[in-house]
């Protein structure tokens, strides 16, 4: 989440008036620093990862466990803390494990019982930083556990597995049933109470005219009712005009049904920020690692249970996508086009639907035929000086309204500022973002976030995961590969992702050969001008003369996740893991580092041919062995607590030696 | 007749290196393939230009093929155009570190002219004055995680010792390239505790690198660990074949076309189809030129020479 401005905000039919205002000012200020940036050069990788976790209260002698509503505390607490740490007389580490590291930085997040919490400086691509990540997130979680109260752990499942039912989840108890949600299940006091984020839900709900609809198919067990109708919807709550929507439909049957911001907004996840060393190399990476999202989505599969039920999906991604929905009747093609502008085929929340790199092996067949764009603004940013791709991306993210509006921010438009653009870029939660740098710091350049991994529960395998990515996007420059493919494929990559079990049973579209085409010699230098120059200039739209290329369709193809991440048998496609080990041989790594590596790209490599367990197959076991489990798709309080006190253990333990979660984390030898 | 080997910048052509194995298995096939591959790339080009102009298309089968070049260091293959760019940004944005592998049973009287062929063929192909890092590969020495005790065994097995006084004469060359400011940091490929500290006390400048392949990555001894901390050398990783150019690979490499070679040597001894006599590889170098703040390796590549011929330089 960005910074939190105060102030005044509109609610939905003011802010309404106010949105194409806010476009306006926000291209502007996005040309303004177009113009500033698009010439910062050599900019350093550096790189970030979030974690973000969920506070839980255990309850020992009821065998409780509830979310705990402390975030303002907690972070009052570490705010104290960190300015002491800043004033000199706090110490930086209580184990003097990471001398020289700043500490960590913690953030609210839209869940009242979430925290997020980044490395107090980026990581840079020195190996001995790679090996400082994941004792950094340890210390992270240390930190953060310090400033909580005895019972209270912070844990990263990526959702609470009995957010909205019946019973009191959260601690303070408050009933459901608010103004601002409009929730039959979670009260308002479930999200951050600054303005920002009640306005959010507010707003969405109101632009949308009814509440958000999340429906998870239900996990069929033996003993599942067949239809399952989800026993904890009231059909006869009559507090809100909302509160028809079930009455009209909204909760499907076989599914379990959700109705407010927060069962979305509410999970946690693994994201990680580069830095590229200038605007060519970020527009690269952005396409680059798109394909790869829904393969890492489905490679950290970690949600499997909603409101008290298996589901029959194993990750978050669908369901932030409906709980931030904010698409009217007409957008989503539910009926005729009357007041609104356009048809909407995707979420705000959903997989990226442009390709922004300058780069000629970006074939025309690749693009989204049923992209969006709003041609006034396309027409401004390349009036502007902004070239086609790129205004089109743009064009595209502001086909939204803004949903948060401070009236204060409306008086003059400051161009040295990017608050109106960063009002419509941060509310197009896409699982990729390319982020121009700040126009009030010098020393941040352009930069790519890469945002549809899931949460794990252990900082191991947090910190594989980050580490891995920044390999691969080190193999990507360093091979110049090629994974374009459709970008609708990627986007039917990501529904397959859902499916229980993805990660092994299913198959995803992708490219066949990931290697650039040889170029001879004598072309080399042309084609180098391209590849590592900086000018954005029209050179790079002039392709080196090379054979005609085959059907696109010639060009990729279904392959399992093991594939993808290991080789196919076949010898196609090389496999992630082999691209990035061939990068590590090509470079200077010490020994302790290289053992560092070689066990979080075995956890990878394992994850991917079944050898260990996702963390979705994990927790579907652990409720299927419970005692207290009768096969009817129930995960009820007892499992909940008794599952919490076991990623508990686990995020201490790390299943060495036969301990709790050795199936998902070393396997059975070690 | 000197035959001088180049892969060009194989990061350009990944493929060749990408292999799908065991992480730890060690391995030739990345300088063979790249090899053969920028042999074949040339040769496609030299056919497609003559294709163009020259309609019989009987100018490939001259020899030494077109696509070669002949200078007085020796034959090119392929022809390489030292006036293209090596690259692409300033020279302090780069970490240029190059391992030099002598080969098993070329005398060590050689070695100096084959150190200077070798870096001076780096310096003009990537167009700098200095390399960062040279780490230099001895025959004969195999470092074994699990007995660190000596090497000497490995070196009897293998026929050929390299001994110790070669060694340390070998490194008196390296040591004058380095005061020359050609290398600033030297380094070692598979010692082990007992012979780095055999061979210090000979050394000016001392090894700040020593280059060691692992079966098991976790497993190094604890005494290598704790004595190249106190030296304050490094222990870096690689996963190079020990005897890299083997004389029946590079006669493969070199043979006959129809056997998938580069058609350079005679596929008998009667015909006149290219070179006569024997091969042997002189030397092997891999260097490697990584962005430093970014960790983006920008150009990778091998030379290899070999002599060939009815005179064959005598061993003694």
């Amino acid at each position: 989440m960005g910074l939190l401005a105060l102030g005044t905000a509109l609610e939905w039919p003011e802010a309404k008036t106010k949105a194409g205002q806010v476009r306006q000012w926000g291209i502007e200020q996005l040309l303004a620093n177009w113009r500033r940036a698009r010439g910062k050069e050599r900019d350093a990788l550096l790189w970030g990862d979030e974690v973000e976790y969920l506070v839980v209260a255990l309850d020992d002698a009821a065998k409780k466990s509830r979310l705990s509503l402390a975030q303002a505390e907690i972070l009052k607490s570490l705010a104290r803390d960190e300015e002491l740490w800043k004033s000199g007389s706090g110490k930086g580490s209580e184990t003097g494990d990471h001398e020289g590291e700043d500490p960590p930085h913690f953030h609210p997040e839209f869940g009242r019982f979430m925290l997020e919490a980044t490395p107090g400086q980026p990581w840079g691509i020195g190996f001995k930083d790679l090996l400082k990540v994941e004792s950094n997130m340890k210390w992270r979680r240390e930190v953060a556990k310090a400033h909580m109260a005895p019972n209270e752990v912070p844990i990263t499942l990526t959702t609470f597995p009995r957010l909205g039912t019946k019973d009191d989840y959260i601690q303070p108890y408050y009933p459901p049933s608010g103004p601002a949600l409009r929730s039959q299940f979670v009260p308002d006091e479930i999200a951050n109470p600054h303005i920002r984020f009640p306005t959010l839900a507010a707003n969405i709900r109101s632009r949308r005219g009814r509440k958000v609809e999340l429906n998870v198919p239900v996990f069929h067990d033996t003993n599942t009712p067949r239809p399952f109708k989800d026993p904890t919807v009231n059909y006869d709550l009559y507090n809100w005009p909302e509160d028809d929507d079930v009455r009209n439909g909204a909760a499907k049957d076989d599914h379990v049904y959700m109705d407010a911001m927060a069962f979305g907004m509410g999970s946690c996840c693994l994201q990680i920020t580069f830095q590229a060393k200038n605007m060519t190399e970020g527009r690269r990476l952005y396409d680059q690692l798109s394909p790869l999202g829904p393969i890492l989505l489905a490679l950290t599969a970690a949600t499997p249970i909603y409101k008290g039920f298996l589901v029959d999906t194993d990750v978050r991604w669908n369901q932030i996508g409906n709980a931030v929905d904010d698409r009217t009747r007409e957008e989503l093609g539910e009926a005729p086009i009357k007041n609104d502008r356009w048809r909407i085929p995707k979420s705000r929340y959903a997989s990226n639907s442009t390709y922004i790199s300058q780069d000629p092996r970006l074939r025309k067949e690749y693009f989204d035929p049923d992209l969006v764009v709003d041609e006034d603004i396309k027409k401004r940013l390349m009036e502007g000086g902004m070239d086609d791709l790129l205004a089109t991306h743009f064009a595209h993210l502001f086909i939204r309204d803004p949903l948060v509006i401070f009236s204060e921010d409306l008086e003059e438009l400051d161009l040295n500022k990017s608050d109106h653009f960063e009002n419509l870029q941060s509310t197009n939660w896409q699982h990729m973002r390319f982020k121009p740098p700040p126009p009030d710091k010098d020393d941040i350049g352009w930069r790519v976030e890469f945002r549809s991994m899931e949460i794990q529960i252990t900082d191991f395998e947090n910190a594989a995961f980050s580490i891995f990515i920044v390999l691969v996007t080190r193999a990507i420059l360093s091979f110049d590969l090629n994974f374009y493919i459709p970008i609708q494929r990627t986007t039917e990559n990501m529904e397959t992702a859902h499916a229980r079990n993805a990660v092994l049973d299913r198959k995803f579209w992708f490219r066949k050969d990931p290697f650039p085409r040889r170029v001879p010699r004598s072309a080399q230098q042309s084609t180098n001008g391209s590849t590592f120059s900086s000018t954005a200039s029209s050179a790079v739209n002039t392709p080196p003369p090379s054979p005609p290329l085959g059907p696109v369709e010639m060009e990729f193809d279904l392959m399992t996740i093991d594939d993808i991440v290991n080789g196919c048998a076949d010898g196609s496609f090389p496999g992630l893991i082999p691209l990035v080990e061939s990068y590590l041989n090509s470079v200077n790594v010490d020994v302790e580092t290289r053992c560092f590596l070689a066990s979080y790209l075995d956890l990878i490599r394992k994850r991917a041919d079944g050898t260990l367990w996702t963390g979705a197959r994990w927790m579907r076991e652990f409720v299927a062995k419970h005692p207290n489990y009768k096969q009817d798709s129930v995960v009820s309080e007892e499992i909940t607590y008794d599952l919490v006190k076991a990623v508990e253990e686990m995020t201490v333990k790390e299943g060495k030696k036969g301990s709790v979660g050795w199936e998902l984390l070393r396997g059975k030898t070690v | 007749m000197k035959l001088i080997l180049s892969s060009s910048n194989i990061m350009q052509a990944g493929r060749q290196s990408v292999i799908r194995q065991p992480v730890t298995q060690k391995s030739n096939v990345e300088l063979i393939n790249s090899l053969r591959s920028n042999f074949l790339a040339s040769q496609q080009i030299e056919t497609a230009l003559a294709n163009g102009t020259d309609t019989n298309g009987k100018s490939a089968a001259s020899h030494p093929p077109s696509w070669t070049l002949q200078t007085e260091d020796g034959l090119y293959i392929p022809a390489i155009d030292f006036s293209q760019p090596g690259l692409s940004e300033e020279r302090d944005q780069y970490d240029i570190t190059v391992k030099l592998f002598y080969l098993p049973g070329i005398p060590v009287s050689r070695r100096c002219a084959h150190t200077r062929e070798a870096i001076d063929l780096v310096l003009k192909e990537l167009h700098v004055k200095s390399i960062d890092l040279l780490i230099v590969s001895f025959p004969g020495i195999l470092f074994d995680a699990d007995d660190d005790s000596d090497e000497e065994d490995n070196e009897m097995s293998n026929g050929e010792p390299d001994d110790f006084d070669s060694m340390v004469q070998t490194w008196q060359v390296l040591e004058s390239l380095h005061d020359q400011g050609v290398i600033a940091q030297l380094g070692v490929a598979e010692f082990g505790s007992e012979r780095l500290a055999r061979f210090l006390p000979h050394t000016k400048v001392k090894p700040s690198v020593d280059q060691i392949n692992l079966k098991d990555c976790c497993v190094v001894p604890k005494h290598l660990i704790l004595y190249a901390k106190q030296e304050q050398i490094q222990l870096l990783t690689h996963n190079d074949c020990h005897d890299i150019l083997p004389v029946g690979t590079t006669r493969e490499l070199l043979g006959p076309t129809e056997k998938s070679g580069a058609g350079i040597l005679a596929s008998s001894s009667e015909a006149n189809d290219g070179i006569q006599g024997d091969v042997e590889p002189q030397w092997v170098v891999k260097y490697t030129a990584v962005v430093k703040d970014r960790g983006v390796v920008e150009n990778k590549g091998y030379f290899a020479s070999a002599d060939v011929g009815t005179c064959v330089k005598d061993r003694s």
